[in-house]
């Protein structure tokens, strides 16, 4: 199996010598799931700012086989901006031509096949700030396939939807995952962690790395500390996010 | 020859509707830009800060586009830089600037050069007045605009649609971001001429506002913003000569107008259709 993603002794953050993250050692292979867990502020995204080599600040090693695409949250984009899904699809091959040569029929064609593997193709000429919650994070991985990339980078992809549609979403990342790109999936949910191939847990400096098992009760209270409520009667361990105003 | 052409039998009106002409697709290409991108506000402080550019041009013997461009400038690279100042805000800074810049041209107009009736001409516009050298400018700065449009439009559109993960698909946003701030000021500059430093907004933001409410795509919003601005543009200019009216204000006047009833005819469309619903 290729390995498409591996970090030693990663290390870094936005100024010199503030860490937002640390030890972080870790190898992702192709055709892989990984649920990265932690608390709000434990350096999800600045461990997928590093991967993306935008961490201000960093030492350590990382290496990447083959493009690293990033899939944010559906309500970053704007939902007022007049593109239709099969635009925003495009916008991930942009890079690939030059500023004076109009986008090449090849590209519109990456395009369309990445609507068409997220489901979408029928509803290439919808207005993305007027399609459903689902559908629209399925658009964001559209543009991250039209890319090329072999390694994704979700942040929290399921969160805000309902059940019909992050299963549908699930989906497309359980299909993804048989094309053979590592695909890195930042959550709060323990139980959608359990479903992955590996788990890296993540407060500040990393916890755990390896397969689901290793969510046992201690990594847990090591990774959330307070913000963890375990359910009485051997129920499930529960994240409570703490938001801050 | 019959009402609307006899008037443009006029060589100034000609001169005039030329300046219309080049300035139109400015209007669509950029105004639509800031439009999508909030840039509105920004467009109308540059404008106005260009006013004690145009106040020392005339006494100084500077090309009034060049003061422009440089006073325009400074103010563009100020906002940059007190912009990054913590817990104020872009569009603080934008105030603040603004005001510094219209206060310093009021005070060089009035008590160092003793501008006069002059004033009024930097603040409105002097459409009617255009000269030959006045039109070369606008076409170089239009064409410079356009050809920035055109390399950076697709980072534009991916910046504005999702700023935050732009860079991680290979686009170069921050410069092009710089880039699009710097085009933004120099279509202003080239506005100026024609509808003055404070009614620069009816050339570059009213036809792409009003554009926006009936689009549904950037190239649709530009297009429609292009022919905005021409229609509004050869109007205005037409009102101003029958009414003896500033042609800046006219263009303004006739641009709020439309806003307003595309707003409305929206406004009601839309209620009518979740009756129907």
């Amino acid at each position: 199996m290729t390995t498409l993603v591996t970090t030693s002794s990663l290390r870094g953050g936005y100024g010199p010598r503030s860490d937002a993250i640390s030890e972080i050692d870790l190898h992702v292979d192709a055709g892989q799931i990984v649920a990265v867990l932690g608390p709000n502020g434990g350096g999800k995204t600045s461990f997928f700012r590093a991967l993306l080599g935008e961490l201000p600040h960093w030492a350590g090693a990382v290496e990447i086989k083959g493009r690293v695409a990033y899939v944010p949250q559906t309500e970053r984009a704007r939902l007022d901006f007049p593109v239709s899904a099969l635009d925003v699809a495009a916008m991930g091959t942009y890079a690939d031509t030059p500023w004076y040569r109009r986008l090449p029929l090849a590209s519109r064609r990456r395009a369309h096949e990445a609507l068409e593997m997220v489901g979408l193709e029928a509803e290439a000429g919808s207005l993305f700030g007027e399609m459903s919650g689902g559908q629209r994070q399925r658009v964001l991985i559209a543009r991250a396939l039209a890319r090329e990339a072999r390694v994704l980078l979700l942040d929290e992809p399921l969160g805000g939807l309902d059940r019909a549609s992050a299963s549908r979403v699930g989906r497309v990342l359980a299909d993804l995952k048989e094309t053979g790109r590592a695909i890195l999936v930042a959550t709060h949910d323990i139980n959608d962690a359990h479903e992955a191939d590996r788990v890296l847990c993540i407060n500040r400096r990393q916890i755990a790395f390896g397969p689901p098992t290793v969510l046992d009760s201690e990594t847990l209270e090591r990774t959330y500390g307070g913000e963890l409520i375990t359910l009485p009667g051997g129920g499930q361990a529960v994240v409570v996010q703490h938001h801050h105003h | 020859m019959p009402w609307p052409i006899d008037p443009f039998s006029l060589p100034f009106m000609q001169r005039a509707a030329l300046e219309i002409v080049i300035l139109a697709p400015l209007a669509g290409v950029i105004g639509a830009q800031i439009v999508l991108r909030h840039l509105a506000f920004y467009t109308h402080a540059v404008g106005t800060a260009t006013f004690p550019g145009l106040v020392i041009a005339g006494p100084a013997g500077i090309p009034p586009a060049l003061a422009a461009l440089a006073v325009g400038g400074t103010y563009a690279a100020g906002l940059e830089r007190l912009g990054r100042v913590r817990g104020l805000g872009r569009d603080v800074a934008t105030a603040l600037l603004l005001v510094a810049a219209l206060a310093i041209g009021i005070v060089l107009a009035s008590d160092v050069f003793d501008s006069g009736s002059g004033v009024e001409r930097l603040l409105f516009g002097s459409l009617l007045a255009i000269g030959d050298d006045e039109l070369y400018a606008t076409l170089v700065a239009s064409l410079a605009v356009l050809a920035a449009a055109a390399a950076c439009r697709r980072t534009w559109i991916a910046t504005g649609f999702d700023p935050q993960v732009a860079p991680a698909l290979g686009l170069p946003s921050r410069m092009a971001d710089r880039l699009l701030v710097a085009a933004v000021a120099v279509a202003v500059i080239a506005a100026v001429d024609a509808v003055g430093a404070l009614l620069v907004s009816a050339i570059l933001v009213m036809p792409a506002a009003t554009a926006r409410l009936l689009t549904r795509s950037v190239v649709g919003l530009e297009l429609a913003a292009i022919g905005l601005a021409l229609a509004e543009g050869i109007g205005g200019l037409l009102l101003a000569f029958e009414l003896d009216v500033p042609p800046g204000a006219a263009i303004a006047v006739l641009g709020g107008v439309v806003f307003a009833l595309v707003t409305t005819a929206t406004a009601l469309s839309g209620r009518a259709a979740e009756s129907a619903a």
